[in-house]
């Protein structure tokens, strides 16, 4: 679905050229989990960005194949939610803005909210949310519209460990029901091992790819993945790489 | 807020005011300041008094208030609509940016008897001399909020693929609504100036003639009235505009 070829980026800040990240070759296939693992600093964010138009490439080509009318879904390191709207306006927003129906927002919306653990906070407002609540809706923002490619940065990086193990097994119940293509940058090795098709694993700043794993592991994964000795020699390799 | 608390401002002010007069009234007795000069505060309320039940002060007033409604409202969407015009043409800013900004800063009041060329001394002039007083302080507002977007809400936008006109009235005028209000808070204030001004000048109506027509006729209570009049004009309308933006802007405040 996605092909990138030779992609880099540098930015010019007062004159000076700062690299981001180095050229980097990566395919992901329609429908894969495909994580991106590195220290920080190293262009994941840059990379993502890239993937969903926020950003151009300085050299390279990227190929994406979708619908020409198809938003990507993109969950931001920091939520990025609109102050002035609540939780399930925000929400609901990708489809208001789209002119969908009220009450059809409204319904996913709620039920959006339910799945990320916030019902009864559908009217707070951002301010009155935790940075974890924050993270959360803009979760279920990405997911209101249902985008067939959805690219995730750090999107459980604030999250409780409870929390974050949940919305793992929501992600890929989700993953699995709606073949979506996910991109997903984590800081955690555990993380990246038990979701993906595929972890990317990247070079210190500036970045580059350093290594890919394809995961040896079985779907659908759950408790017993954790128990698997796959599963943990796949962290020590991605951990050693990191190192 | 407890029911205590809702009365302490208005009591207050009301005890303020009151002081004041009571101060006032004491020093013209004291000084003994002829009536011309210093009226006591009871024949300002008096001439108030009897300049409103012959329906004259409330002719003035309304034809005040007026001006003021079509005036501000008017150069605060001309203010809103150049300040967003300017703010995504970089071209239409270079080429007129400069111009604007030397209108900004010359005293439009040194403009006024212009208008009254321009415009002849009827209304037309009147609205036209408070439409550029609003205009630029809005302008200026507009245009500083939506420059200072935050870059992730662009991001948004883009990534949500919204258009120029969506991207405009869902995230960037709301985005920029706290600079546009100080704008519409200076406006304001301008508004009711540039309203007084233009009946000083010409015409036989409103608030600012009221003052003219009291002055020139010796009348200092009345004069002093409608100087009272014009002062909680002024502060109604800001209280107004205030309210406004307290409602619209509450997302920023408590929870
Ligand atoms: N807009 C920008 N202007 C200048 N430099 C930038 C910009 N965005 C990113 N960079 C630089 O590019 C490099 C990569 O940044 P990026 O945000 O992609 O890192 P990251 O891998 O996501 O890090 P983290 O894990 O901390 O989020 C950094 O050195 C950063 O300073
Ligand atoms: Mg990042």
């Amino acid at each position: 679905m996605i092909h990138a070829r030779g992609v880099a980026k540098h930015f010019l800040t007062r004159g000076a050229r700062v690299e981001a990240l180095r050229p980097v070759d990566l395919d992901v296939a329609r429908g894969a989990f495909v994580s991106i693992i590195g220290p920080s600093g190293c262009g994941k964010s840059t990379l993502l960005r890239i993937i969903a138009g926020l950003e151009t490439a300085s050299e390279g080509t990227l190929t994406i194949e979708s619908a020409a009318d198809q938003r990507a879904g993109f969950v931001f390191q920091d939520a990025v939610l609109l102050p002035w709207l609540s939780a399930e306006e925000n929400v609901r927003f990708p489809l208001d803005a789209a002119g969908v129906p009220r009450d059809e927002g409204d319904a996913t919306a709620r039920r959006l909210l339910a799945l990320v653990g916030l019902q009864g906070f559908e009217k707070a407002l951002p301010r009155a949310l935790s940075g974890g609540m924050r993270q959360r809706v803009s979760i279920a923002r990405a997911l209101s519209y249902d985008p067939p490619l959805l690219l995730m940065d750090e999107p459980f990086g604030a999250l409780d460990l409870l929390t974050r193990d949940r919305l793992n097994d929501e992600l890929l119940t989700i993953w699995t029901a709606t073949k979506k293509t996910i991109i997903f940058v984590t800081h955690s090795v555990e993380e990246a091992a038990y979701l993906s098709d595929r972890v990317v694993v990247m070079s210190p700043r500036p970045g580059s790819i350093k290594k890919i794993y394809d995961s040896p592991l079985a779907r659908p994964r759950g408790e017993r993945t954790k128990l698997d000795p796959a599963f943990h020699q796949l962290m020590a390799d991605l951990r050693r790489d990191l190192a | 807020m407890t029911s205590r608390a809702i009365w302490r401002r208005p009591l207050e002010t009301i005890a303020a005011v009151g002081a004041f007069c009571l101060a006032w009234d004491l020093y013209v007795r004291w000084t003994d300041a002829p009536s011309y000069l210093l009226p006591p505060p009871a024949d300002v309320g008096a001439a108030l008094i009897q300049s409103a039940a012959s329906g004259e002060l409330a002719h003035h007033l309304l034809y005040t208030l007026q001006n003021l409604i079509l005036g501000y409202g008017a150069g605060a969407l001309l203010g809103v609509a150049a300040g967003v015009a300017l703010a995504k043409s970089p071209r239409l800013d270079r080429a007129l940016g400069g111009p604007i900004l030397f209108l900004q800063t010359a005293p439009k009041i040194a403009l006024a008897p212009l208008f009254v060329i321009w415009f002849g001394l009827g209304l037309a002039s009147k609205i036209a001399l408070i439409i550029s007083l609003v205009f630029f302080p809005v302008l200026v507002g507009t245009m500083v909020g939506l420059r200072s977007l935050d870059s992730r809400f662009a991001d948004l936008a883009r990534l949500l693929r919204l258009g120029v006109w969506r991207r405009l009235w869902l995230i960037e005028l709301r985005a920029g609504l706290p600079d546009i209000f100080v704008g519409l808070r200076i406006g304001a204030v301008q508004a009711v100036v540039g309203a007084i001004l233009g009946e000083w000048m010409s015409g036989r109506q409103g608030l600012g003639y009221l003052m003219t027509f009291a002055s020139a006729t010796y009348k200092t209570p009345l004069l002093f009235g409608a100087v009272v009049l014009t002062a909680l004009l002024g502060i109604a309308v800001y209280q107004l505009v205030e309210t406004a933006e307290r409602r619209l802007l509450s997302w920023r405040d408590a929870p």
